[in-house]
């Protein structure tokens, strides 16, 4: 097949998916982030494949595939790409994908367009990085035929292929200006094109996020920024309790307020949409509506049903799920010198993503067609929820995937119901419509990370070592609730509950873990660190336990299985050294901890401080060690880092959802705290530097926090702490 | 009618007086920098400078503040070079930026007062703004870099 006409084909395919999209680009450029018509490049442009186009004006346009919360692959993705085309950083534009095209998919999930679990650049390191390559060759084979001369002399330099004997150079732009361009065959992508990584000269330095710039000036566009004209503003008053429904609404005092145009009930509340914002807040708050009272959600207690979790964790006459399991450790503990059996519990926590949710729709020709502007997780969901809402085809779908202010796994669901009220309320009346989600809404309507009860169960042999390892985690299945299509493809294995107790980086030996798999008593979602975010605090709290049950060191306890892992070990010591472990201190407690995430691994230290008087525990310091593989961001890496310390802190010693008769207790960041400035530890960290590609960033750090504080804890005062969030009572409690 | 200047020039807000000076600024002026995370004083993603100080902007009703001189992340300088900006953009410190508008002020705000706080200070008029993200460590270090390179 001619080259031509493949060529032809792309470019059409390109021109056509831009009409499609009307989206916007990000592009770099020394004033920071711009958006810029997409329809800009089009016209003399070299494409050699999917992700980039080359134009004659030399600027270089990349797809950025995923979407952007805050982690910086709007950098980092592209980066990979221009590494291997040998582009000149500055002459790049990122132009957002809007369409769910599964070419573009990541392929660590199934090729869905899907953002999470910090997989990002793990898994478009080698198609990015490779589709980088093919355009640089293809340039090459360009400038050589149209010099006449063999393409094996012909090197790059950035954005310019040049002959090194001739001394003539043609930009990467004058290349896509040239007629022999047409007739240039595009290599097949091989990893026989890539660089050494020793060449390496954007992967791995430090190249400024092209975000940042426009987020510190304010004109970064998040999802609830967007307006379009004749736009309409929607609140929506929810149903207290899941699944209960509006039996009868008093729109009068609602309808009574100058702007307020009319309500629209949904299945599980009540719109009300107005002229302006402030109209549709008040509306919001004059609506009196009755609500049914049969939903079985009115059972659910966070309280007790932590404590019947706890007594399904504990109930060995109980299979869960296996989630690992490696020889036979029942016979392995059962048999050891000595068992020891602890339960560890958590709490439901709340995303606390700063921006609320929201959505703006366009639903046209009376729900035929629609245009929207979502920041969500994932292209190929916030479509679906599109395409069911309204019963229409993809085809009819303009999508416009928006920033987030932050998500942290809460945009994540297969239905999205901020954008199914945008949707529902735009078709009701004809007119673009807002909604905004108060954060009241979002605490008492969110999703949460599930509460958990888990049984540790060891052996130890009569001199110590350790025979037989069972972690038990007794909690619902996430992936169940926020996307049962994908539970009926994985059913049972839920890594979103279950992540990190297969603790695959330590020789266990005999080890089972298993998910016993409860009813679901809110609504869920993946949160920061997914499961390891408790997962790890059990396994490592219990770490200690059994080191100090076996009159071992920690320390040592520890490293003796980690003897097969280097990289492992490493960490260990290398945080030891960092945070002077040995150190004695007044006043203070330092705590230990190990964990993976995926395919990573952090260690970290925590140096605690308490006052006995009111429970209030202060992390002083936390030092931490990552291992992620290949760091394409340095500086953005730590930044996540630091960032999932904070996220790990606040988890560990504040956060906290309650519910009560099915209602959650909390509204609003006076009664869910995070984290602020003056509760900060100093923090340092410090990346291995490895030759292995990549793996994930985001959440590694967070689940060594919550243990190495639990451990800091029982250094200081001699006293367990079991149950997190460590709140002052339970502080309290345990030192009594 | 509510009368304020905003970023220096005058403007006339069509709302009632009960409305959030928050909302009057984003959906009426079309000013989106300012963000809103709370709307309870809790959080500080919608500071603004009013007549000069830290304001939170959600709970500012307009009509309590009629003819005052309102100041958001879009007027605080010409280029978004304000040495606050520029520290914010060396120290990288920005991950989803939600909150950054809100921080960039308060910032700006305690400088204006107090060019050469004390981290004590600094971490200090700080804490009434949360980041979700995590970027604490990186505010601290950008103030410090401002207040020295002003
Ligand atoms: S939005 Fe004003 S303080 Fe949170
Ligand atoms: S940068 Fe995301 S909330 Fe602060």
């Amino acid at each position: 097949m001619s080259n031509s006409a493949q060529l032809s084909v792309s470019r059409r395919a390109f021109l056509a998916s831009a009409g499609a999209t009307a989206g916007f680009a990000f592009a770099i450029g020394v004033d920071g982030l711009q958006r810029v018509a997409n329809a800009g490049t089009a016209a003399s442009s070299a494409k050699p494949n999917i992700w980039v186009s080359i134009a004659a004006s030399g600027k270089i346009r990349i797809i950025y595939p995923a979407t952007d919360l805050g982690q910086g692959s709007t950098t980092a993705l592209p980066l990979m790409l221009a590494e291997e085309l040998d582009a000149n950083w500055s002459d790049v534009e990122v132009e957002q994908l809007n369409v769910d095209d599964r070419r573009y998919g990541n392929p660590k999930f199934g090729m869905v367009r899907y953002t999470a679990g910090s997989s990002a650049v793990q898994g478009y390191y080698m198609p990015l990085r490779l589709a980088g390559a093919q355009a640089r060759s293809m340039l090459i084979s360009a400038a050589a035929a149209h010099w006449a001369v063999p393409e094996d002399r012909l090197r790059t330099e950035p954005s310019a292929v040049v002959d090194h004997e001739t001394g003539e150079r043609l930009s990467y732009g004058e290349i896509a200006a040239l007629p022999e361009l047409a007739t240039t065959r595009v290599p097949d992508a091989s990893e026989a094109l890539l660089k050494p990584t020793s060449d390496f000269r954007l992967i791995g330095a430090d190249v400024a996020r092209i975000d940042i710039p426009a987020k510190s000036r304010g004109a970064y566009q998040y999802g609830v920024d967007v307006r379009v004209p004749e736009m309409l503003y929607a609140t929506v008053v929810r149903a207290p309790v899941e699944d209960e429904t509006p039996i009868s609404v008093d729109e009068t005092g609602a309808l009574a307020i100058p702007g307020v145009l009319r309500t629209v009930t949904l299945p599980d509340g009540v719109a009300v949409i107005a002229e302006t914002q402030e109209a549709a807040l008040f509306g919001k708050f004059a609506l009196s509506i009755e609500w049914s009272e049969t939903s079985s959600s009115r059972g659910n207690n966070s309280d007790q049903d932590l404590i019947d979790y706890a007594a399904t964790a504990e109930d060995l006459s109980q299979d869960g799920a296996v989630w690992r399991e490696t020889g036979d450790a029942g016979a392995a503990v059962g048999g050891a010198d000595r068992q020891v059996e602890r339960t560890y519990l958590s709490d439901y926590a709340y995303h606390a993503q700063f921006e609320p949710m929201g959505a703006v729709a366009s639903v046209e020709n009376d729900g035929a067609s629609a245009e929207v502007w979502i920041a969500s997780q994932t292209q190929s969901w916030s479509l679906r929820t599109v395409t069911e809402t309204l019963g229409i085809d993809a085809e009819q779908v303009t999508l416009h995937m928006m920033p987030m202010g932050g998500s942290f796994g809460r945009r994540t669901e297969l239905t999205q119901p901020y954008l199914r009220d945008a949707l529902l309320t735009s078709k009701a009346v004809g007119r673009p419509v807002k909604v905004l989600w108060t954060r009241e809404d979002d605490v008492k309507f969110g999703a949460y990370r599930p509460a958990a009860a888990q049984r540790m169960i060891a052996g130890l042999k009569a001199e110590g070592g350790l025979q037989g390892w069972r972690h038990r985690v007794a909690a619902p299945s996430v992936i169940a609730y926020f996307n049962p299509l994908r539970w009926a493809q994985v059913e049972p294995q839920d890594i979103i509950t279950m992540r990190g107790a297969e603790n695959k980086f330590y020789d266990l030996g005999d080890m089972r873990a298993e998910h016993l798999i409860t009813d679901r008593r809110a609504r869920l979602a993946p949160w920061r660190g997914i499961g390891a975010a408790y997962t790890s605090f059990a396994a490592e709290a219990f770490m200690d336990e059994l080191a100090e049950e076996a009159g071992a060191d920690p320390v040592e306890f520890r490293l003796a299985l980690l003897k097969d892992n280097p990289r492992g070990r490493w960490l260990v010591e290398r945080v030891l050294e960092m945070s002077d472990w040995k150190r004695a201190r007044d006043g203070t407690a330092l705590g230990l901890a190990f964990a993976g995430y995926g395919d990573s691994m952090a260690a970290g230290v925590a140096e605690i401080s308490l006052d006995r008087e009111s429970g209030v525990i202060a992390v002083k310091n936390f030092w931490t060690t990552v291992d992620a593989g290949v760091i394409v961001s340095p500086d953005n890496s730590l930044a996540q880092i630091e960032g999932g310390v904070v996220h790990g802190v606040g988890s560990a010693l504040k956060e906290r959802i309650t519910i009560v008769d099915g209602e959650v207790q909390q509204n609003n960041f006076y009664d869910y705290e995070i984290l602020r400035i003056d509760e900060t530890p100093e923090i340092a960290v410090d990346i291995a530097q490895v030759d292995a590609p990549p793996t994930s960033i985001g959440e590694v750090s967070t689940p060594v926090v919550a243990p190495a504080i639990a451990n800091a804890f029982f250094a200081l005062t001699g006293r367990r702490l079991r149950h997190m969030p460590f709140t002052p009572e339970r502080v309290l409690a345990a030192l009594a | 009618m509510t009368r304020l200047t905003v970023n220096g020039s005058a403007v006339e807000i069509d709302a009632p007086p009960e409305t959030p000076l928050l909302i009057a600024l984003r959906e009426h002026l079309g000013l989106t920098g300012s963000k809103y995370g709370c709307g309870a004083a809790m959080c500080g993603s919608c500071t603004v400078h009013l007549d000069g100080a830290a304001t939170y902007a959600c709970v500012t009703p307009i009509g309590d503040v009629e003819g005052a001189d309102v100041r958001t992340i879009e007027g605080l300088s010409e280029n978004g070079d304000h040495p606050v900006q520029l520290a914010w953009i060396a120290e990288q410190v920005p991950q989803c930026g939600y909150c950054q508008s809100g921080q960039i002020m308060r910032a700006a705000a305690l400088l204006e007062e107090n060019p050469r706080p004390s981290r004590e200070e600094i971490i200090d008029a700080m804490s009434s703004n949360l980041c979700r993200c995590g970027t604490y460590v990186r505010i601290v270090k950008a103030v410090e870099r401002a207040a020295s390179e002003a």
